[in-house]
């Protein structure tokens, strides 16, 4: 059966892009515009993976991306983090918000620098889950 | 010099013989002779101070000696000895100028009063000689003292860096420097007394100064103001300003205006805050390599969703691909124009327009982006705003910039429990003043971010921004001579105010007539 992959993206133009390159590969695209509406998505439809963007309104792919790692049911989901953000800034500030928190979160499995080739995207979500 | 040498004319040597003796005994030097002929020889020969001399005598009398000595030396002092009741005689000699009378027989006392008479009268005359040759001395040095000051001063004022111009009671022009001749661009020599207030000064500042001028109490000095000076031969030039009105005596004599040219000043000014614009796009480059990347971003994504539809023949995904660059071609776009903009200086170009249809067009071309995120948009224009002269592209790029700006803020709000919503409202300010309002309920804003909301950096989109935005508004409203205000609370929404001033249409209408 096909996986699905969903794409937590405030861009609509990085939304198309995404599910393209996705039903290119054959898997099931789901879209959602920002960190809110992307964990309602993943509680409601139990995605393979998450492509994930760091800045968005409403609930930013920070935010959501702790809360994944935090909860015991959705810990080992693979995330990609996919964003403009330069992967140090990154690092940085999840530092910074361990520090902050307490505790430490671990960094997530693959970090995409926007912009990136349809291959290297596909590459990346194969290492993952086939 | 003292009067010491006295002649002494008489036909009666005895008599002579007598008074000169007496006359040397009182200290006198004396010369004699015994008729006139003989008197006026003596006179030229020994040029007497004083001269004593009967008026009958044979041959040449008194009288025609007298006459000829007057003529010879008008100074002389001669003194006449007459008979009683010689009336006649008498007249003749004041005609002819003697100084003194003395009865015959002559007597001492009363020829030493004459003499002495005569001489305080030769004192006098020699003191009022040597004061006047002094007051003539003193008055030349006094008039060259004065002409060097008033060489100096005219120097003074030529050389003035300032433009000085003096009025007289008449309002007419009686000093006017090289400095004024370069500003106002006429001739020193077709102005000085030649041009009144009223000719060389724009009515409106010719009305000031006759005003100032009549004022009682007696104006003093006026601080320094500015002002745009409109020349004869219509130039605009930037000057600071001074007047001082002179009195005498409390009598109005006139007043003096002092005037700096501002061009320069201005000039520079300009150039400052063009270099520090410039300045302040270097500051932000970072942020816009973040935006372009952005724009690199979508185009690449979209070429691509474009290549699958063409591979595939699905035309809803060569839409789709299609939408996206065409998107971003026009956010390059928008981009290049914030940037000239914002980089460049501009005159507003002003014509009639119709600011509600703007409002129209604005809200049309946000229209499916503001449905496609649930935004409600929504005008209430003001009816009463017609035609007016005003630079449409102004009120079009700052409205467009402003409801971009509200919908980010709409986006950007956590509370998706709201039902968003933005309104554009026109009304009419006083003062020939338009006044755009761009409200939304999205997110607001707080103090910090308020406070740097048209700072060069500062973008709060990140990377999703220029942080030209608001800098290229509030440079476009300034040219315009306009203002911007901010009202914005956190978690209730923003509103953006815009005042424009505007020309009435008929007004528009006239001055193009009067080109």
């Amino acid at each position: 059966m096909n996986k699905k992959v969903l794409v937590v993206d405030d861009d609509p133009d990085v939304r198309s892009f995404v599910v393209t390159v996705l039903e290119e590969n054959e898997y099931i695209p789901l879209v959602a515009r920002d960190g809110i509406e992307g964990l309602e998505m993943i509680e409601q439809e139990s995605p393979d993976l998450v492509i994930l963007d760091v800045l968005m309104p409403r609930g930013s792919g920070i935010r959501l991306y702790r809360h994944l790692k935090t909860d015991e049911a959705l810990k080992t989901l693979p995330v990609i983090m996919f964003t403009g953000i330069a992967l140090r800034s990154f690092l940085k500030s999840q530092k910074a918000l361990d520090e902050f928190k307490g505790g430490e979160i671990p960094m997530p499995d693959i970090y995409l620098e926007k912009p990136v080739e349809p291959e290297e995207l596909v590459a990346a979500i194969e290492k993952k889950i086939r | 010099m003292s009067a010491n040498k006295i002649l002494i004319v008489d036909d009666e040597e005895i008599i002579v013989r007598l008074l000169s003796m007496s006359l040397r005994s009182d200290g006198y030097e004396t010369i004699t002779a015994f008729n006139g002929e003989q008197g006026l020889e003596k006179f030229k020969s020994e040029s007497p101070d004083i001269v004593v001399t009967d008026i009958k005598m044979p041959g040449m009398d008194g009288l025609t000696l007298l006459k000829k000595i007057k003529e010879i030396d008008i100074e002389t002092e001669v003194i006449i000895v007459t008979g009683h009741g010689d009336i006649d005689s008498t007249i003749t000699a004041l005609q002819y100028g003697a100084s003194d009378f003395i009865n015959k027989p002559v007597r001492d006392e009363a020829l030493a009063i004459a003499l002495e008479r005569a001489k305080a009268k030769i004192h006098i005359r020699e003191k009022l000689e040597e004061y006047t040759k002094n007051l003539e001395q003193k008055i030349a040095e006094a008039t060259k003292e004065i002409r060097r000051k008033s060489v100096f001063q005219r120097l003074l004022i030529r050389s003035s860096n300032d433009a000085i111009v003096a009025f007289d009671h008449d309002w007419k022009i009686v000093v006017y420097n090289p400095e004024a001749a370069r500003i106002f661009g006429v001739k020193t020599s077709d102005v000085i007394n030649k041009m009144t207030i009223q000719d060389l000064y724009p009515p409106e500042i010719a009305d000031i100064f006759t005003a100032e001028a009549n004022k009682s109490p007696v104006p003093g000095e006026m601080p320094w103001k500015e002002m745009v000076l409109q020349t004869i031969d219509d130039r605009q030039i930037p000057v600071h300003y001074a007047t001082n009105v002179l009195h005498e005596n409390d009598e109005f004599m006139g007043i003096v205006n002092f005037f700096q040219d501002l061009t320069e000043i201005k000039r520079l000014e300009k150039e400052l805050v063009q270099s520090e614009r410039l300045a302040a796009v270097g500051q932000t480059v970072s942020g816009l390599a973040h935006y372009v990347k952005n724009i690199l971003i979508g185009l690449k994504g979209g070429s691509y969703v474009v290549d699958v539809g063409m591979k595939k023949n699905d035309t809803a995904k060569l839409k789709i691909g299609w939408e996206t660059i065409k998107k971003n071609i026009a956010r390059v776009a928008d981009l290049t124009q914030d940037l000239l903009t914002y980089s460049k200086e501009r005159e507003p170009e002003c014509q009639l327009c119709v600011p509600n249809e703007i409002v129209g067009d604005v809200i049309e071309l946000v229209t499916d982006v503001a449905a496609a995120n649930d935004i409600k948009l929504s005008k209430q224009i003001d009816p009463g705003i017609g035609e007016v002269v005003l630079d449409p592209q102004t009120i079009h790029r700052t409205l467009l910039n402003l409801v971009h700006n509200a919908m980010d803020a709409c986006l950007e709000d956590e509370d998706t429990s709201k039902a968003f919503e933005i309104s554009i409202k026109t009304r009419m300010d006083s003062d020939n003043q338009i006044c755009l309002e761009v409200q939304d309920n999205g997110c607001g804003m707080d103090a910090d971010t308020q406070a740097q909301l048209f700072n060069p950096m500062f973008s709060s989109k990140g990377g999703k921004g220029t942080g030209l935005g608001l800098l290229v508004t509030e440079k476009l409203v300034e040219e315009h001579r306009g203002s911007i205000d901010t009202r914005s609370q956190l978690g209730q929404g923003t509103t953006f105010i815009v005042r424009l001033p505007y020309e009435i249409a008929d007004a528009f209408d006239t001055k193009e007539d009067g080109l």
